[in-house]
């Protein structure tokens, strides 16, 4: 198995589409980095009375909150998540930090996660279907090897592909944001709301877990180009297709989830699991198993689909 | 005879409702040059997919050295090298790599080898150039290279020679040549060029929509020196006067067909010559292949017409 990742491995690096698709993610970072270093605050010190302004801003949110209507709930979830996170700054005296710091820049990057996605769903797109466009594929299933071991080796190469693409994001966002920015006052706690009460989180360990989170997303949109790529052989339709849910999914699934509540069963209601550690779940109801538990069957789903086709298919032409 | 490398037992497939092939059952013997003759649409490519496991078989079973395909894919596939059609490397790899490809794919095969192998095919030189700058002939050579880096007991090539030049094609039945005598490999060659396959192999199957319609050995010219002459002669002389003779012959159109040993040639010339008929030519009517070839496909044609 070792031996076949490997081949896998030297076929993606040795192609130049490779490269330039790193290069365009480290270029992506640094390009939000100069963007924020440049039209970003300059001197934000903090606030000496910033008890009182924190204080304000919860009494604007109450306000606010009880003005909406009782439709908008994700929003008036997002004011009560807003104003426990600053009543907690107020009991524990921790001042907000709008200050832009190396450890704000990481988090910042994880907007560019999807980035990172991209390029690995067209990776999986292409593992498979390019290997029948090249003609390659009768070589490659005369060996004495078997096809779902083949398969599986093409799966784990994507997602090593998918892991170093998120290492070089992270990397980059955090050189680059330590040295534009610095680390900061030292104060590298994280509040983060979940299950109606705030907690303190270490700002690293925080900052792993978001980037592990926000990619499960991109990983099973990616196990999704994968099994269209091996079932239909095809690779720009992998590439279009989950490009395309990878930007609106999200999107869609919110808006059919505030009028029907069968979206939760859908694989984009689950894929963001920090609804349940920083934020509000999507649908009433939802819990981190159930979320987990659907994400597995998708992915059993996708594989299944995957393996069945691959390994059963008369490879003619 | 030796033991079979390659077996196939009723072996039928059937893609989308129609039999593609029917009921094929053959064996290949050690050392033996194997070929796979038939009009195109014939189902050759679909046996050689069959036998390399590209292609599920519907019903039946192939057995490669004892192991069966279907449920021994790894042990049979262990003693197979192959071409299927031209061979697909590649393009932004250099030649090596794409060996080295391979070679990962298969456990102790070592650098040496390699060497060996590209020595034997005669890349060496262009071996670290990348595939897309090498000719369809090169091409061809890396692929034959990397079918025979895991030293397989059968070759199977699918229309080796679609697309080579005359020296292209006369090398590749070189190799295969010392391939069999040297290594003692078995070789399945299937091609819809006849004269080819009559200067390759030593056993020619013919099929044709999905069965098997002979299986014929290669004239051995040596061994069986009698042959078909065609004297073209005055036919009603030569009728008169040969029908007193212990000779069976044929009458052709201007002329006769007898079967002759090479020796009795001049012997029939002079005779004819003695006898004041006038020879206008003399000339071997090898029953070629090819005439083997359209006589049986023809007449399957016919059946299913």
């Amino acid at each position: 198995m070792h031996s076949l990742i490997v081949n896998e491995w030297i076929k993606i690096f040795k192609r130049p589409g490779t490269y330039v698709m790193i290069g365009l993610l480290v270029l992506a970072v640094i390009a939000t980095g100069t963007l924020n270093k440049v039209y970003g605050e300059q001197n934000p010190t903090v606030n000496p009375q910033w008890e009182q302004q924190v204080q304000q801003q919860i009494a604007q949110d109450q306000k606010q909150m009880s003005e909406l209507p009782p439709t908008a709930a994700t929003y008036k979830k997002n004011l009560q998540r807003q104003i426990a996170i600053n009543q907690y700054r107020l009991e524990h005296k921790i001042p907000p930090d709008n200050e832009a710091t190396g450890w704000t820049f990481i988090q910042d990057s994880t907007a560019l996660i999807s980035f990172a996605g991209l390029f690995t769903i067209i990776v999986a797109a292409g593992i498979v279907a390019s290997e029948f466009g090249w003609g390659t594929v009768k070589l490659l299933l005369i060996r004495p090897i078997k096809r779902s071991k083949i398969l599986l080796s093409k799966y784990l190469t994507v997602i090593l592909f998918g892991l170093m693409m998120l290492v070089i994001l992270f990397g980059s966002a955090a050189i680059l944001g330590f040295a534009l920015f610095g680390t900061g006052d030292g104060n590298t706690t994280h509040l983060a709301y979940a299950n109606g009460s705030v907690v303190e989180q270490n700002m690293l360990l925080y900052l792993i877990k978001t980037y592990f989170l926000a990619s499960i997303d991109v990983m099973m949109i990616t196990t999704m180009a994968f099994m269209i790529s091996a079932v239909f052989r095809n690779s720009s339709l992998a590439v279009g297709l989950s490009i395309f849910l990878l930007m609106v999914g999200g999107q869609i699934t919110t808006l059919i989830a505030t009028r029907y509540d069968w979206a939760k069963y859908s694989l984009f209601a689950n894929t963001n699991l920090t609804q349940y550690t920083d934020g509000v779940p999507l649908v009433e109801g939802m819990t981190v198993s159930f979320s987990i538990i659907m994400l597995l069957i998708y992915f059993l789903v996708f594989q299944l689909l995957a393996f069945g086709v691959f390994t059963k298919r008369d490879v003619a032409a | 005879m030796s033991n079979p490398v390659v077996e196939l037992k009723h072996v039928t497939k059937v893609i989308k409702g129609k039999k593609i092939i029917d009921d094929l059952s053959f064996t290949i013997e050690e050392g033996e040059v194997f070929g796979f003759l038939g009009p195109n649409g014939a189902g050759k490519t679909t046996t050689i997919r069959m036998i390399v496991g590209l292609m599920g078989i519907t019903s039946g079973e192939i057995m490669i050295c004892g192991h069966n395909v279907k449920s021994e894919f790894e042990d049979a596939l262990q003693h197979i090298g192959g071409i299927v059609e031209n061979p697909e490397l590649y393009k932004f790899l250099t030649g090596y790599q794409n060996l080295m490809q391979y070679a990962r794919m298969v456990k102790g095969i070592s650098k040496q080898k390699i060497d060996e192998v590209v020595e034997f095919v005669g890349l060496t030189e262009r071996i670290h150039d990348k595939v897309k700058t090498y000719s369809l002939g090169m091409r061809q050579r890396l692929g034959l290279a990397q079918s025979l880096l895991h030293d397989p007991k059968v070759m199977i090539l699918d229309e080796p020679t679609n697309g080579l030049d005359p020296a292209g094609i006369k090398e590749i039945r070189d190799h295969l040549k010392k391939l069999t005598k040297e290594k003692g490999m078995s070789v399945i060659v299937s091609s819809h060029l006849l004269s080819e396959m009559e200067m390759m192999c030593d056993r020619i199957a013919i099929i044709q929509q999905g069965k098997l319609v002979d299986i014929q050995q290669v004239h051995d010219y040596v061994q069986d020196s009698k042959q078909k002459y065609f004297f073209e002669v005055d036919l009603k002389k030569a009728a008169a006067i040969l029908k007193n003779l212990p000779i069976s012959y044929k009458r052709g159109e201007n002329g006769i067909e007898v079967d002759l040993e090479k020796e009795e040639v001049p012997d029939m010339i002079q005779f004819f010559v003695e006898k004041g008929i006038r020879i206008f030519e003399v000339k071997p009517l090898a029953k070629t292949l090819e005439d083997r070839f359209f006589e049986v496909t023809t007449q399957g044609e016919k059946v299913h017409a």
